[in-house]
């Protein structure tokens, strides 16, 4: 590890402040379920620390939320130190069986999910409408694609109206397997060939997951945006009737506090129907508790991070919103009393 | 008795997913913010008072060290286990036992965080006013075991003042009951305030019974600037003598500005060689009324004076000066804030020249010290940044620490004003204390014969 990287680690001070407000440490207790006690364990790991069982779990149990970042008071950055031991790890052979099979499934079916299934199958007959040079790319995600294809051709459907493509041999962005510590191998460069082939300067995405990635991750000069915000900038120009609705909202932590959209999902919701917030939103919104491979690698842990952010609902909302869909996938998990939408659903009832 | 055999027998009382020897547990165990290292044999999350008991009779029988640990915030290694052995996780028991508030009273477990105690105590209009700066995380246990304070100590006082009564189990495993439910009792020694401050080398506190005081109905802010830190000294010592006690005054010099303003842009403190931060709290007319005279003790020795907008602003402003002792980090990518001799207090006149030693030290050693701190009581934080990659900057760092710890005693202070000795201010024990160091060690052997509690802690 060269000097800077351990600068890194060793900018946390343990004052403790993120005891506070990880949601892991919340659910689980012990000081190695928290950031100051991974980067704790990153430190032992960069001295040479013997990466068994534990010190794996310790290290996987993050999310990547990122909550412990914006609180931090000395400038330690503990979801990329993660992010950074875990690469460091997967690259010596010590990796968990989640890692590895996310990773195996990645490099051999071009998704995570392991799914054979044609990917852009979710167009059906919107397939005629696919472009090969645009302005604008729509990039659908694994999740999109395999989970929630109707959601992700009705998404189309709209965008299609202002010049906007798919990459017609979309691939997963790489996010699962960048979170997870291992190397994207040539998802990303087979995005970027497509993305370049189309011509576009800006790539929109509806998965918190892929924004971050396609932001932070790809070789700079894109313009990515997420749908929310695409669409945010259109709604003057929509025909959009009230809803009488009640609805509350979920910040996806990898789209609002790690990215800073906040507004752009509110502005629709405010739109079509009345917002009432979460206990803790926006900067300080709680993980839902799916990413990091936290949902892939520690089921029951997720779910129970899910169950927690769903208590910090408000009490008489007719919907639970977000706008990322594996946030949308564990929130469900977590039991909720009402339904969970895209963000693209509650615009939809409001454009029929 | 063998490791293993004594892991069976803690799973036994404690239950198997309550007793950790995992690599990575050890290794989260192994310290606190301080640079004191130790790695426990075990660590355990006790649930109750029996447990603690049984867990500490065991180590008493095969001679064991125990340490217990609150959340691991301090800064003297207090929770360190510098000799291994069983490091005592008390923070799952956080339960609050009972409110009285006609007895203007509160009992917890150790446990329990003071934000959210005083997050529990706010809809009844009351609070517990010991506030350090790790408020958001730190336990009560830890806060007692310390006898911790914070920026609110010039007008409230510290933990001590809070505890009627304590329950604790002694180093053979024997729970015992201190103090009373009453404001005031003289029946016997005074056993509650042996255990406040005592640093787990006495007694593991299992329960509490705190005071609480009624939410003052108003408060105000007054920053006020000064060219230097020992003008801001002499203003203190002005303030403090005509009368009015603030509910805090907190000194800030002009890094540790800096490091506010890098944390949250949104306050925009003015730059200038120091502030000088009042608060004043009370009902309507002695607020404006204490504001006022703050305002005229100051008003020859600042160069500007006002008070913050509105609530949300005081509530910005004190929730970056809590948290500033490791935002100093932020001034430069390449150091970090190490947590040496942080903590010195001195009477009260002294603190201009304190202001102006630590100055002279910074200048001999050449190494940037901050200072900021609870300055109406005395308690003066230095902050010192290093490139931690460096073995010459950490000689420095020490060589300073240590002489502002000499410098401290030298004129009538003490090394350590809230964050406790532990293993860190050890040293300087003897020098401080003298004789009365001879006593401490004859009431250690005393109740802890076999010296398994939190062994290599305050010189005894």
């Amino acid at each position: 590890m060269d000097g800077m990287d351990m600068r890194s680690i060793l900018k946390c001070v343990r004052c403790g402040t993120c005891r506070s407000v990880c949601p892991v440490f919340d659910v689980i207790g012990w000081e190695s379920s928290c950031a100051r006690g991974r980067m704790l364990v990153a430190h032992g790991v960069a001295m040479g620390l013997e990466a068994d069982k534990d010190v794996l779990d310790t290290l996987n149990m993050c999310t990547t939320c990122g909550l412990c970042e914006y609180v931090c008071p000395s400038g330690a950055v503990p979801a990329k130190v993660i992010e950074h031991t875990r690469h460091q790890l997967v690259l010596h052979g010590r990796l968990t069986e989640a890692q590895k099979e996310l990773a195996g499934r990645a490099k051999d079916f071009g998704n995570p999910l392991g799914e054979e299934r044609e990917r852009m199958s979710w167009l059906g007959e919107s397939a005629k409408d696919v472009r090969e040079r645009a302005d604008y790319v729509f990039f659908a995600g694994c999740l999109g694609s395999y989970r929630y294809p109707e959601l992700t051709k009705r998404t189309f459907d709209i965008l299609k109206n202002y010049g906007v493509t798919v990459l017609q041999e979309e691939v997963c962005c790489g996010s699962p397997l960048l979170r997870t510590g291992s190397d994207p191998g040539r998802l990303i460069s087979k995005n970027l060939e497509q993305i370049k082939k189309t011509g576009a300067h800006t790539v929109i995405t509806g998965c918190a997951g892929c924004y971050t990635t396609l932001k932070n991750d790809y070789p700079e000069g894109l313009n990515i945006v997420h749908v929310s915000e695409f669409l945010a900038d259109r709604l003057d120009a929509m025909d959009l009737k009230k809803l009488d609705l009640k609805v509350t909202y979920h910040d996806p932590c990898h789209l609002g506090r790690c990215n800073g959209v906040f507004d752009a999902p509110r502005d629709i919701i405010k739109a079509v129907c009345d917002l009432e917030e979460m206990k803790s939103n926006r900067e300080n919104a709680r993980c839902c508790g799916a990413g990091g491979g936290v949902l892939k690698g520690y089921p029951e842990l997720s779910r129970e991070l899910s169950r927690r952010r769903i208590e910090e609902m408000p009490e008489g909302v007719d919907y639970l919103v977000t706008a990322c869909p594996l946030c949308r996938t564990n929130l469900m998990r977590g039991g909720p009393k009402v339904e969970v939408l895209d963000i693209i659903d509650l615009l939809e009832m409001a454009m029929e | 008795m063998q490791n293993t055999v004594l892991l069976e027998k803690l799973q036994g009382i404690a239950g198997k997913s309550r007793v950790s020897t995992s690599t990575a547990d050890l290794y989260c165990y192994s310290c606190d913010a301080s640079q004191i290292r130790g790695l426990p044999d075990f660590v355990i999350r006790p649930d109750t008072t029996e447990q603690v008991s049984e867990i500490v009779k065991l180590a008493h029988d095969n001679d064991i060290p125990v340490t217990p640990r609150g959340a691991g915030t301090g800064l003297s290694g207090g929770a360190v286990p510098v000799e291994g052995g069983i490091v005592l996780d008390m923070s799952s028991m956080d339960a609050v036992l009972e409110l009285d508030l006609d007895n203007l009273q509160v009992v917890v477990e150790p446990g329990i965080v003071q934000e959210k105690l005083n997050a529990y105590l706010e809809p009844y209009g009351f609070f517990f006013p010991p506030d350090p700066g790790s408020s958001a995380m730190c336990t009560l246990g830890g806060l007692i075991a310390n006898n911790g304070s914070g920026m609110r100590s010039v007008k409230y006082g510290t933990t001590r003042n809070y505890v009627l009564a304590l329950e604790v189990v002694l180093a053979d495993g024997t729970v015992i009951n201190t103090g009373s439910k009453t404001m005031k009792s003289v029946a016997g020694y005074s056993l509650t305030d042996l255990f406040v401050g005592s640093e787990g080398t006495l007694g593991i506190i299992t329960k509490a019974t705190l005071k609480v005081r009624a939410l003052p109905g108003e408060r105000s802010v007054l920053l006020a600037s000064f060219e230097n830190p020992e003008l801001a000294g002499r203003a203190v010592v002005k303030v403090l003598s005509s009368g009015i006690i603030p509910s805090a005054c907190e000194i800030l010099d002009s890094d540790i500005i800096k490091a506010i303003n890098a944390y949250d842009p949104r306050i925009g403190l003015p730059q200038a060689g120091a502030i000088l931060l009042f608060e004043v709290d009370g009902t309507e007319n002695s607020v404006l009324e204490g504001i006022a005279m703050i305002e005229d003790a100051c008003k020859s020795l600042a160069i500007n004076i006002r008070t913050a907008a509105n609530k949300e602003e005081r509530e910005e402003i004190w929730a970056a000066r809590r948290l500033v002792g490791a935002a100093v980090s932020r001034l430069d990518p390449m150091r970090t804030r190490v947590y040496v001799g942080e903590d010195i207090g001195v009477p009260i006149k002294e603190i201009p020249r304190m202001l102006h030693k630590v100055r002279e030290i910074s200048e001999e050693f050449d190494l940037p010290i901050m200072t900021y701190g609870h300055i109406g009581d005395g308690n003066l934080h230095t902050g010192m940044c290093i490139d931690v990659l460096e073995d010459r900057e950490w000689e420095k760092l020490n060589n300073a620490a240590d002489k502002i710890h000499r410098t401290a005693i030298g004129i009538g202070g003490t090394v350590t004003a809230e964050h406790g000795v532990g293993s860190a201010r050890v040293d300087y024990l003897e020098m401080e204390l003298g004789k009365a160091l001879e006593v401490m060690i004859t009431i250690k052997k005393a109740l802890d014969p076999k010296g398994i509690l939190n062994p290599g802690k305050m010189g005894v």
